[in-house]
């Protein structure tokens, strides 16, 4: 995963990316104990847009890969043989990714959500996997209880919460 | 047996040791938490053994193909 989050950093350095930190499953992973999971989801601040269509635009991120040899399976694209998901950030994803933790992975820098994010944004999902990572999240690591609650009252997910 | 009588529930483990039902889930509960703290990388090594078990059995029952993640043999298990 080393050389994965190297091509991700590359990505950033060479503008095709705003910013990015790494969400779902694996970031839940960084807070709790192991468990089964496939994908890699990265969630990212495309740099272009076309505003006037509301349109994202991925593509120079997927020519930039695919030039390198990345190849595509499924929904993802193999890199360094981590099947990546690029997720464009929505406004609650984009808060997320500028708070998230600056970590390293094998001396490799890396940005992984912070855990009262992730859980605000597993509570949105919604998923019955999703609240058993928020379960998860919440026995095993340590929470915010207060920036946790804040970002639940700006989201209106605080009954979602309370409802756990 | 309910309530308090079921968490005494005494359990006859390794070396002859007797622990409660209650203690024996205190320590899975401890063991989880344990788990929590490993390193990022010794996580990530887990996953890849958790992936190669679930591509084992999903392919005796299904005959199907799951997907392993394929990096460097440094960041697989030791």
């Amino acid at each position: 995963m080393k050389k994965t989050i190297a091509v991700l950093n590359q990505l950033r350095k060479k503008g095709l990316i705003k910013n990015y930190a790494i969400g779902g499953g694996i970031a839940t992973i960084f807070y709790v104990e192991p468990f089964f999971t496939y994908d890699l989801d990265v969630f990212i601040i495309p740099s272009g847009t076309v505003k006037k269509q509301n349109l994202i635009l991925l593509s120079p991120i997927y020519n930039y890969l695919q030039a390198k040899g990345y190849k595509w399976k499924g929904e993802h694209i193999l890199i360094e043989g981590v099947p990546v998901q690029f997720i464009p950030a929505d406004e609650f994803e984009k808060e997320a990714v500028a708070r998230a933790k600056a970590v390293e992975y094998e001396g490799v820098k890396t940005k992984v959500m912070a855990p009262e994010y992730l859980v605000a944004l597993l509570l949105r999902a919604g998923r019955k996997k999703d609240m058993e990572k928020t379960e998860k999240l919440l026995e095993q690591t340590k929470i915010d209880r207060r920036k946790l609650r804040a970002i639940l009252r700006k989201y209106g997910l605080t009954r979602k919460f309370d409802l756990l | 047996m309910r309530g308090k009588k079921v968490s005494q529930m005494k359990i006859l483990i390794r070396d002859n040791k007797i622990i409660t039902r209650k203690k024996l889930f205190e320590n899975k509960e401890k063991f989880h938490k344990e788990q929590a703290k490993l390193p990022f990388e010794e996580k990530i090594r887990i996953l890849i053994r958790l992936q190669e078990i679930a591509k084992s059995i999903h392919k005796s029952a299904f005959g199907g193909k799951l997907g392993v993640w394929k990096i460097p043999s440094k960041s697989r298990s030791k």
